[in-house]
């Protein structure tokens, strides 16, 4: 009976290597798995992320005879803040959660490639997921509101920052949280944060003062700050503390979900 | 930390060389304790495998044997004791273990969207071995197990045995210094069975120790090279499957068929203590008693009690049997 051993292939192959190199190779590697396994489930994501936010884009219009050029740039320019979090703070978890049911997470954990490069491939696809959702919302707005967007260059650490500090809490949401229906209602209830009370796609001032207040403890609402001065190359002073805002949660969420992965109980 | 590349050429010579060196990757468990609260799934386990031995770890549901394997692969924290693979403690140092150990979980692989030579191959370069090595043994791991009609089906569209089989390919591509094989057979037909096995003995002849983990008596017995019997936490023997059968020796297996509904039947003085499972009632009788045992059964099929009976030599299981549901208080050793 033949065995697979014609070029000596079998023999044991474990070695341990750290380093910049190995690490390079996992992460792309890691890039390939991710989109592999959901190639599915990618095309589908990004086309809903685009129709969604084509949707808000357009449908803030219906609200209004004659929509105030002001209001369409305020939502057009909160719509990439969704585009950009949708996936690694919803959809990450529930993906997580699958995997604990179905009883996959255990062998994830226990392929040879380390936390950190495990979460930048997983950053790298929300980050592909949601840039196409990006540009196909805002050229709608565009086409249909004639804006007056000034994009500058600070989109670019606006968008990377943004992405990643939702799917950094996502990761820890999936990862530290053990029980996949708890997983499950938490990112739904996050949806409805986002969408109900954060001021991403209205106004602070729409909202009484205390629950503006409240938002300002949370990322959501600096996202759409350094995102909107990013497309419209204003220089709202709020920016700073945006970005530093953003990027304490970025940190958390990421050291919260590297002791979870990390977690041996 | 330094690079300890193991030497890998592919050449039949120097693969005795590559033998020899591998005496450095001894898998070691050393007294390990493992408390959930004030339960104790593992309760000072030792056991020892060498490089190029199949070990088989059997043992009743619950009786530790994941959480066994899951604190090899760095999952599980132990409470005390040392895990080490070669000079790597494998406790300390978790993200070695991933390196170091190919682990197939029980569960089945997340390939539902990969194509079935796409996800060998990918897993492959994720152990770290390169593109060349990788497709050529995919390759043959694909032709010996005879997936080539599926190579380019989705895993969606794979049937549970076929999934197990990309399984174990994903977890051996490029096989760890210990491979960890968590119920490898589960769903795989009799035929791809075999050349399962095939390649479980031939990961083990090319260097790397399997731990096989498993409920499947009769297969470990013809597969493994030594087996340990787990059950309540402690290794309660360790073995050639040989050894362990050795209390058996001289004794039969007479099985026995009741009719579905029918009360256990009282036993001879001469029978060993009965094992039912269902309708079917095992027991160990002597060489000496076989006479007498065809005569017990035949009487039960005439009275209406039994449908058939069967008499044979003694198999592991009833080792296993013996032994699990029989645990003495410093446990059993079979030929240590």
């Amino acid at each position: 009976m033949a065995t697979s051993d014609a070029a000596g292939l079998i023999l044991p192959f474990g070695t341990v290597q750290r380093g910049l190199r190995r690490s390079l190779r996992d992460y792309v590697s890691m890039v390939r798995w991710h989109l592999a396994g959901l190639r599915i489930w990618l095309m589908l994501l990004g086309s809903v992320q685009a129709l969604s936010g084509v949707g808000f884009v357009l449908g803030i219009s219906l609200f209004f005879r004659h929509i105030p050029t002001s209001a369409a740039l305020f939502v057009s320019t909160g719509v990439p803040v969704i585009n950009l979090v949708m996936v690694g703070l919803v959809f990450g978890p529930q993906l997580v959660a699958s995997q604990r049911t179905a009883g996959s997470y255990e062998y994830l954990r226990t392929l040879p490639i380390s936390r950190a490069v495990t979460a930048a491939a997983w950053y790298t696809v929300c980050l592909i997921s949601g840039i196409p959702a990006v540009v196909v919302s805002l050229v709608v707005a565009q086409l249909r509101y004639d804006l007056p967007l000034h994009i500058s260059l600070m989109i670019v650490p606006a968008i990377l920052l943004t992405c990643l500090t939702g799917t950094m809490l996502g990761y820890a949401l999936g990862h530290a949280v053990g029980n996949p229906m708890v997983t499950q209602l938490v990112s739904q209830m996050l949806v409805f944060i986002i969408f109900g009370f954060a001021p991403i796609l209205y106004p602070i001032q729409q909202m009484p003062g205390w629950l503006g207040d409240l938002n300002w403890w949370f990322p959501f609402r600096h996202m759409a700050v350094v995102i909107r001065a990013a497309l419209t190359s204003s220089a709202d002073p709020a920016v700073p503390t945006a970005y530093a805002v953003i990027g304490v949660w970025a940190v958390v969420a990421a050291a919260l979900a590297g002791w979870s992965l990390g977690r041996r109980p | 930390m330094g690079d300890l590349r193991h030497p890998t050429g592919g050449s039949v010579d120097n693969r005795r060389a590559v033998k020899a060196a591998s005496d450095e990757w001894t898998f070691h468990v050393d007294h390990l304790v493992k408390h959930f609260g004030t339960v104790a799934a593992n309760d000072g386990i030792t056991l020892q495998i060498e490089p190029g031995e199949v070990y088989g770890l059997l043992g009743p549901n619950g009786a530790g044997k994941s959480t066994l394997v899951k604190q090899t692969i760095g999952l599980l924290k132990p409470t005390s004791g040392r895990i080490t693979l070669g000079r790597w403690d494998l406790v300390e140092n978790p993200d070695a273990a991933r390196q170091l150990c190919s682990y197939l979980p029980q569960a089945q692989m997340p390939i539902e969207s990969f194509r079935l030579r796409e996800a060998i191959e990918l897993a492959g370069r994720i152990r770290g071995a390169d593109i060349g090595r990788v497709r050529r043994r995919t390759d043959e791991l694909i032709e010996a197990l005879e997936l080539g009609e599926w190579s380019r089906t989705l895993g969606a569209r794979l049937s549970g045995g076929v999934k197990r089989l990309v399984g174990f390919c994903m977890a051996t591509i490029s096989p760890g210094h210990l491979v960890i094989l968590d119920e490898p057979t589960n769903d795989v037909d009799p035929l791809r069975r075999r050349l399962l096995w095939n390649e479980i003995r031939a990961l083990g002849a090319h260097g790397s120790s399997v731990l096989l983990v498993t409920h499947n008596v009769l297969e470990a017995e013809k597969a493994v090279d030594r087996l340990a019997l787990i059950a309540s936490g402690r290794l309660v023997a360790e073995g050639t499957p040989s050894s362990l059968k050795a209390a058996d020796r001289a004794q039969l297996r007479l099985q026995v068929m009741l009719v579905p509904g029918a009360e256990t039947p009282a036993q001879p003085g001469w029978a060993g203590p009965p094992v039912r499972v269902g309708n079917n009632l095992v027991t160990t009788i002597a060489e000496s008693d076989a006479p007498a045992g065809i005569t017990w059964a035949a009487s039960l099929i005439d009275s209406g009690v039994a449908e058939e009976y069967a008499l044979g030599a003694s198999t592991l299981e009833d080792a296993y049997i013996r032994l699990t549901s029989d645990i003495p208080a410093d446990g059993l050793h079979g030929d240590e």
